[in-house]
């Protein structure tokens, strides 16, 4: 009796909350006149994800934002549920913004529709959704795995044994690039993929299953590898003095690697590219230029152009932003995991070095504006997109043309 | 006459058959199966089963022999240590932050590194002893505490470099060895001194069966119940250590690959999960056929997911050939032939 009783009032009280959020206004700015934005991390306490918030922070710090914006950051895990919970509440707080890494391409989707039906802009960045209210801002239609194949092959000489270092299993991001890759290795009779393994986008993770493949493939030729790739170098410096043509993404270890004599001696060439975290920061600023007014945007995915630096092309910073085509810094301002894809001077010129690591703004900056020209990006079904159809350029090379014909 | 000859002999067998502890049958079991697992492995790969993959499995093993250790002590006096992920990693970023970014003539700072992790087992085994926490509930909150602790410090991007002497550790030769090879046998010797030959040891063994009995009889249990949490979280601080010098670098999630391994090396090994029963020799065991089959799994072309399944599989039948019930078999077997 006593349990049916308290089963009502708990009814009663859940009827009224969603009555109250119901009838709660949505407001465009908060009482003090702050645009109030939300920065939803799924989950944190790697380098990407640190840097790709701290941009943000430090932008939100920046003239005129450090006086407009409220920026409020929460971070909820690697489970969707605690996303979608994180951002119901922030729809009933009154958001203006939400700038968020997503955690699924489709579990938040009904929550995001209430928050766009409320007002609310949804501006996602790196991973995206398919739900087309909201703004993905992502590289992943740039073709990271096919260009980075093809890469790869040429360097071979269409021929030879490699291992796949791959991202997270299960997750969207990680197939995609995967696909693109096989497209391009499947083409080649002459490359064998022998051995295959996931190392969830970490630098020591990568070295050890890249240590645990060279056990049983000592004789390999070359690595197709995604974020952590900084490990599988060390792996290979580790069970000799042999390095192999590689690719990978954007750490400063492997940069630097890639443009330094001695290893390029031991036999390591190849080319850097994959995911910014600067992707953030572009979100950030396209997300303020709406809410403020100076730009008018349906929601659309926006393609962010693929980072590509192949190892001639790597030049290491001497000051604090990247000027005069340098494009990495040095060993002993940055770890080795450090991501150099947060910072581009055409989009992002207000922030540096320091913003990046620390999320504090630069002193005396000011916010520029963005580039008239928004690029559009592909349709990705199920990672940006439902019901709809990819184009048959999926899959072309945009960054480097096969030197080697199968 | 003949009869009687009978009955001697199999009284005499008996008598044997128990002077041979089953932590010892237990022990070299898995040594066993490790020894086969690195032959057949060479069916695989006809690189594997080599001195380099031997090497490849020492050093990679090497990180979770020294927190099984901990683990070890740990769940031998009845309890759990969910907190090693994060000591790991506030033993990899002290080491980096403190020492290697730009302090290399501050190696006393490692020592203190490693008291501070220390401290913090100590506050978990507060907890647990005095205000009665259970032990998961308790060292999961302070893994979380500490975890977020650096996540806050570092801002998520842990400076610095591996300090020489993490470099030194385990990047370079001692008599032609890999050095941390030479490290995990030193360690292995102390650890099995410790927790196998050491008045200490035999009070932890005594607590995990009965508290109450041990205080009783004299066995200062307080105490001893807080030393494996420090000697724990140490450990893992050390790995943490010992990880920066071998990947040149610490990151906040360098220590989430060890939880789940140190428990199962422990319980592989043949310790049992309630305390009172196990062997440091079997830890050692469990945690090199972790690692083993690690690497040789990764060499089967499978997809990902069999691959696991495969995995999960022969540590489950090493777990069932390894269990008590099998051995009394075994010695009821060799009692009645």
């Amino acid at each position: 009796m006593l349990k049916h009783r308290l089963k009502l009032a708990a009814s009663a009280m859940v009827i009224a909350a969603a009555a109250f959020g119901a009838t709660a206004p949505a407001h465009a700015q908060s009482e003090d006149g702050k645009y109030k934005i939300y920065l939803s991390l799924s989950y944190s306490g790697n380098a990407w994800q640190s840097e790709a918030a701290n941009i943000v922070k430090a932008l939100a710090a920046t003239a005129p934002y450090k006086d407009s914006v409220e920026l409020i950051e929460v971070i909820s895990g690697t489970d969707p549920q605690a996303q979608i919970s994180a951002y119901e509440s922030m729809i009933e707080d009154g958001a203006d913004g939400i700038v968020s890494f997503p955690i699924s391409s489709s579990a938040l989707n009904r929550t995001i529709r209430r928050g766009c039906d409320e007002g609310v802009l949804f501006f996602m960045y790196d991973a995206t959704v398919t739900e087309s209210c909201a703004y993905n801002v992502s590289y992943l239609s740039s073709g990271f795995g096919e260009n980075s194949a093809q890469a790869l092959v040429n360097e071979l000489g269409g021929k030879g044994k490699i291992f796949l270092s791959r991202g997270v299993p299960g997750n969207s991001v990680d197939q995609r690039h995967t696909d693109g890759a096989m497209h391009i290795f499947n083409q080649y009779p002459g490359i064998e993929v022998v051995a295959e393994y996931y190392s969830y986008w970490d630098d020591r993770t990568t070295q050890q299953e890249t240590a645990k493949a060279l056990a049983a493939h000592p004789d390999v030729d070359g690595i197709w590898a995604q974020a952590g790739e900084y490990g599988a170098i060390q792996a290979l410096m580790d069970a000799g003095d042999r390095l192999v043509p590689m690719t990978g993404e954007n750490s400063a270890g492997f940069r630097l690697a890639l443009a330094d004599p001695a290893m390029q001696e031991k036999g390591l060439r190849g080319v850097s590219a994959g995911s910014p975290p600067a992707q953030s920061g572009y979100a950030f600023k396209l997300m303020m230029e709406i809410l403020t007014g100076k730009r008018e945007l349906e929601p659309m995915n926006i393609e962010y152009p693929l980072p590509w630096v192949p190892a001639a092309d790597v030049k290491v910073c001497e000051g604090d932003s990247y000027e005069n085509g340098c494009n990495v810094f040095p060993k002993d301002r940055v770890p080795s995991s450090f991501v150099s894809e947060v910072l581009n001077p055409e989009l992002l010129p207000e922030v540096n070095v320091e913003s990046a690591l620390n999320g504090t703004p630069v002193e005396g900056a000011t916010i520029q504006p963005l580039p008239e020209d928004v690029p559009e990006a592909a349709n990705l079904p199920g990672i940006n997109c439902d019901d709809c159809e990819a184009p048959a350029t999926l899959y072309e090379l945009t960054k480097v043309e096969a030197t080697v014909q199968p | 006459m003949s009869n009687e000859t009978a009955t001697l002999s199999q009284t005499g067998d008996t008598r044997k058959a128990a002077r041979i502890k089953r932590e010892t049958v237990s022990t070299v079991a898995i040594a066993i199966i490790c020894v086969v697992l690195l032959y057949l492995s060479r069916f695989i790969s006809p690189a594997l089963g080599s001195w380099s993959q031997v090497e490849t499995v020492l050093i990679l093993g090497s990180f979770l022999v020294v927190v099984a250790f901990g683990q070890g002590l740990v769940i031998l006096t009845g309890g759990l240590d969910l907190s090693i992920p994060a000591l790991i990693t506030l033993g990899g970023v002290l080491s980096t932050t403190a020492v290697g970014a730009g302090n290399p003539d501050a190696w006393f700072l490692l020592p203190a590194a490693l008291l501070a992790c220390g401290f913090v087992g100590f506050l978990s085994a507060v907890g647990v002893v005095w205000l009665r926490v259970p032990p998961f509930i308790m060292t999961m909150a302070m893994s979380i505490i500490v975890a977020s602790a650096a996540l806050g410090i570092t801002k998520g991007t842990p400076r610095g470099y591996a300090p020489d002497a993490a470099v030194a550790l385990m990047k370079s030769h001692i008599l032609g060895l890999p050095s941390p090879i030479v490290f995990v046998i030193g360690f292995v010797f102390l650890g099995w001194l410790l927790q196998e030959r050491s008045p200490l040891g035999r009070y932890l063994y005594a607590i995990g069966t009965n508290a109450e009995a041990s205080r009783i009889a004299g066995v200062p249990v307080t105490a001893m119940q807080i030393f494996p949490y420090v000697i724990s979280a140490m450990c893992a601080g050390f790995a943490g250590f010992m990880l920066v010098g071998y990947s040149s670098g610490a990151t906040l999630r360098m220590g989430d690959d060890y939880l789940l391994p140190s428990i199962a090396a422990v319980v592989i090994g043949g310790s049992s999960i309630l305390g009172g029963q196990g062997s440091f020799l079997g830890t050692v065991g469990g945690a090199f056929l972790l690692t083993i089959l690690g690497t040789i799994i990764s060499a089967i072309g499978l997809e990902f997911g069999l691959r696991t399944i495969i995995e999960g599989t022969i540590i489950l039948i090493a777990l069932l050939l390894l269990r008590e019930e099998l051995f009394n078999r075994i010695r009821s077997i060799r009692r009645k032939a």
